[in-house]
């Protein structure tokens, strides 16, 4: 099992970082020409004081740009997976506040945003497809080593210490 | 990772350096320019009907205090803006015409391109008293959204239409004249925290969003009670 898994992680690493980061990469591309649509998505979540959303807003497309491309990359793999990961938390935290509350709001995460009817909400969908890419980014935290990377693995050390993984 | 341990470590990480530095290099390209940008320009020129109080708005019966103040943030490239002005639009202007009614109407450009072009041809419009008819057409002929449709040439002629034959009007068109306000106008309805597109508030409350955007008996209803 634990060789299988030796054998497999470079490629399942690959798929994570790919998919990761393009979903980080595609939402963040599909906001930066839409910087007040974007900052209406952020306000609508009713978290953060009006100006801190809308300057949230701006500043949280280029960033999914610069860390999906990093992922799709390959460079600082852990780094970016660690914060992409950690918006994706914090987006779920956003979302379920949003649903707890019974505000009803499209979450914006790829355009789009703010106010909608009550039956055209998709919190559990938002949710579980976040949960899901906070799994990815936590392998390639444990595991940031992958094929096709800018990342190199540092050979030397790992073959000192056996390649214990 | 040291050199002395593996010699091509070294370019290997120059490479990997470079790259990080160009994706955050042009993450920072990408977000300062839209950071400055954002800025309330108080400097940029304003229609006359404009009042900046209230928050940039085209304001109609300025004068008026004793009625009931209706503030309209919308998108000319909004269907359910169209849809609000198809049902409502006609009685709201009635209300401006007899002076029931103080009126602000707030363009936003949330869908972009062709929604700032139109919002700069309806304040060029303004200062020709005909902001209300190029509302009502624009709304009522609305193409798809960034079609490509809504061009500084249309809107010439669009004036041309409505009895609009002044010079001024077609270099105010043709210079995006008013283009520092619609960015204004845009920021201040951030600040004022409006979230969709039509969004109607009397006297600073918004009405109800199950009656009152979709049906005249309801909207009339909401004045009434104001």
């Amino acid at each position: 099992m634990k060789n299988k898994h030796l054998a497999l992680q470079p490629w399942l690493g690959l798929i994570s970082r790919l998919t990761l980061g393009g979903v980080l990469f595609v939402a963040g591309y599909l906001k930066i020409d839409k910087p007040d649509i974007s900052q209406m998505a952020v306000r609508s979540y009713e978290m953060l004081p009006i100006s801190i959303a809308n300057l949230l807003g701006l500043v949280l497309p280029p960033v999914e740009i610069a860390l999906g491309a990093l992922l799709i990359l390959g460079a600082l793999t852990r780094v970016a997976a660690a914060l992409g990961g950690f918006t994706m938390l914090v987006f779920i935290i956003a979302i379920a506040q949003a649903w707890a509350r019974g505000l009803n709001i499209d979450c914006g995460c790829f355009g789009g945003g703010g106010s909608v009817a009550a039956e055209d909400t998709r919190y559990l969908q938002e949710i579980l497809r976040d949960l899901g890419l906070v799994f990815l980014a936590a392998y390639l935290v444990r595991y940031p080593f992958t094929k096709f990377s800018i990342d190199k693995k540092p050979r030397e050390i790992s073959e000192a210490k056996g390649d214990v993984e | 990772m040291s050199k002395a341990k593996n010699p091509a470590g070294g370019k290997d990480n120059f490479t990997r350096n470079l790259v990080i530095a160009v994706v955050i290099g042009v993450a920072l390209i990408m977000l300062v320019p839209t950071l400055l940008s954002k800025q309330t320009d108080t400097s940029a020129a304003i229609p006359s009907s404009v009042s900046a109080e209230d928050g940039y708005g085209i304001v109609f019966n300025k004068e008026l205090t004793d009625v009931p103040f209706i503030e309209i943030y919308e998108d000319f490239q909004c269907p359910a803006c169209a849809r609000f002005e198809s049902i409502a639009g006609g009685y709201i202007e009635e209300l401006i015409t007899t002076k029931k009614a103080k009126v602000a109407f707030h363009t936003l450009s949330f869908l972009g391109g062709e929604s700032q072009i139109a919002a700069n041809a309806a304040a060029c419009s303004a200062d020709e008293g005909k902001f209300l008819q190029l509302h009502k057409t624009l709304f009522a002929n609305q193409p798809s959204e960034n079609s490509g449709a809504w061009t500084t040439s249309y809107f010439s002629t669009l004036g041309l239409g409505l009895g609009i034959s002044s010079s001024q009007y077609d270099k105010c068109i043709a210079d995006d004249k008013y283009m520092g306000w619609v960015k204004n106008v845009a920021e201040e309805g951030a600040k004022r925290n409006i979230n969709s597109t039509p969004t109607v508030l009397i006297n600073g409350k918004e009405i109800d969003r199950e009656t009152a955007y979709s049906s005249l008996a309801g909207f009339m209803l909401a004045i009434e009670k104001a």
